[in-house]
């Protein structure tokens, strides 16, 4: 895609900007993008950010660009962080661990976390588990074709998203 | 609409409009949303909200983002309620929000959660402590993804630590006047703040309201980061106070407030960067004395008056030019 200001550049900063009430993108090339303002690209919450952050992975020469590990959890290879500046999932950062690590220092001048800290070894995930587990009886029901206890299970979780349709309209109508 | 947290005042109002943190969490069981398909951010979306509405201190709301228009959903973006890249796009994307809008919360942005308060004035100590009491509400209902070594995890690495934004808007109508702003932008950045449009770090200024926030969230708790925008805020506030004396004493000043005065109490056509400007300088004549203008109906006109906010206030829809008509004529009113 070209700048859109220039139209000679390729565009490799994007962002959303909201002009006359409609949420428009923006795709610029770096030198547009720097001379009309857009400022430094590190400053955003997230804005635009991909690509130069890809770019300070990518251009970091301390990295042989490979997909040859993945990700565990999310199948995200080193080269697909490093090509859109985002990371896929919590266990990328453990994945990667090394690798990022410098990216990261250049960043925010620091490795360390100090602050807010969440209680080790405590497990909060009833309401993932409530979900789950009858989603997960449901594919074992059907797995071995009791179908009328499929049946059911389908019923049920029909019926939980019913009553919650409900709730949501009673809240809408408040 | 009058119980909005924006209409009230707070510290330091002169030149700090408003507060805000927000805070970056994901949970550890799901990838972060750009990797998650529509329908598995709706069952995330699902999972957050049965969770996040359990906490029965909050008043809570959750609407569903597809079901809103585009204009409601800008709107939204236009009160800072939610990013403009979370306007943009509203598949399997949803918000909780409280009935002051002073607590939203969005679903599946960049992250899985992105919480932010707000308050009038320059409160960053306040909207922390409410902040950091639902952080922890939400936090004891589901397993956030934190690492020991480097924090709060996030989809992207700038995030990463504590995962909080903290910021102020500021109204700088006279450091702006003079040509002070370029000087300020690599300031703070030295300091490792930054400072944008009000709509976000790489929009324009309109109405000489600019953002500041830190930047760096990895190897500063909260609370210092915080007592460093205080005070860079409270610095940059003194100087654009400084800089209001030594305008205000031009008649050329005294007479452009007068003249936006004028366009807003007469224009029949008003579009939004005229609006703003003009609104700027009222608000800067009122501060300084210079002309009487209701503290109160200057922010809500300044929210009110935005294009989006203004087009879905009526029941038909508007062009261009209907909308800077409506705009006038509800300037006209509110001003007479």
């Amino acid at each position: 895609m070209l700048c859109q200001n220039c139209k000679r550049n390729e565009a490799n900063v994007h962002m959303k900007r909201i002009i006359n009430a409609s949420a428009t993108e923006v795709h610029l090339c770096e030198d547009c993008a720097r001379a009309l303002g857009y400022g430094d690209a590190f400053s955003g919450f997230g804005l635009g950010l991909g690509d130069l952050f890809g770019n300070l992975i990518s251009h970091s020469s301390v990295f042989s660009g490979t997909n040859a590990v993945r990700c565990p959890m999310c199948g995200n290879g080193f080269n697909d962080i490093a090509e859109s500046g985002r990371l896929g999932c919590a266990e990328c950062f453990d994945t990667f661990y090394d690798k990022l690590l410098p990216s990261i220092e250049r960043i925010h001048g620091n490795n360390k976390h100090v602050g807010k800290r969440i209680v080790k070894g405590t497990d909060n995930s009833d309401y993932l588990r409530e979900e789950e587990d009858l989603q997960a009886e449901l594919e074992k029901a059907v797995r071995e074709q009791n179908f009328e206890l499929a049946a059911e299970l389908r019923d049920k979780i029909k019926q939980r998203e019913k009553e919650k349709t409900e709730e949501h309209n009673k809240r809408e109508d408040k | 609409m009058d119980s909005k947290w924006y209409l009230g005042t707070g510290a330091q109002s002169d030149v700090v409009i408003s507060t805000r943190i927000r805070f970056a969490r994901n949970i550890k069981e799901f990838a972060f949303p750009a990797k998650l398909s529509v329908p598995e951010r709706i069952r995330v979306n699902n999972i957050l909200e049965k969770a996040i509405l359990s906490c029965k201190e909050f008043d809570f709301r959750f609407i569903e983002m597809k079901t809103m228009s585009q204009l409601q959903a800008v709107s939204l973006a236009e009160r800072h309620l939610v990013s403009p890249e979370f306007a943009s796009s509203c598949d399997g994307r949803a918000l909780i929000i409280t009935e002051d809008e002073s607590v939203s919360i969005m679903l599946c942005e960049e992250d899985h959660i992105r919480l932010q308060v707000m308050k009038a004035g320059l409160s960053l100590d306040e909207a922390f402590k409410v902040a950091d009491g639902i952080d922890d509400a939400i936090g004891a209902k589901l397993n956030y993804a934190f690492d020991d070594r480097i924090g709060f995890l996030t989809q992207y690495p700038t995030n990463l630590g504590t995962g909080m934004r903290a910021s102020v808007m500021l109204h700088l109508p006279a450091l702006t006047a003079m040509g002070q702003i370029q000087r300020l932008i690599s300031t703070v950045s030295k300091l490792g703040l930054s400072i944008g449009g009000s709509y976000g770090e790489f929009t324009h200024a309109k109405g000489d309201l600019y953002q500041l926030s830190n930047r760096i969230t990895l190897g500063i708790s909260e609370k210092v980061a915080i007592e460093n925008l205080k005070s860079i805020a409270l610095q940059i506030a003194a100087q654009e106070r400084a800089a209001r004396e030594e305008l205000s004493k031009s008649k050329e000043t005294e007479d452009k407030i007068h003249r936006a005065y004028g366009i807003l109490k007469h224009a029949r056509l008003l579009g939004i960067d005229e609006f703003m400007k003009c609104i700027s300088l009222i608000r800067l004549g009122a501060v300084q004395n210079i002309l009487k203008a209701d503290d109160a109906l200057i922010s809500k006109l300044m929210v009110d008056m935005q294009p989006a906010t203004i087009s879905i206030s009526v029941e038909r829809p508007l062009d261009d030019k209907a909308r800077d008509e409506l705009r006038a004529q509800l300037v006209r009113e509110s001003l007479s």
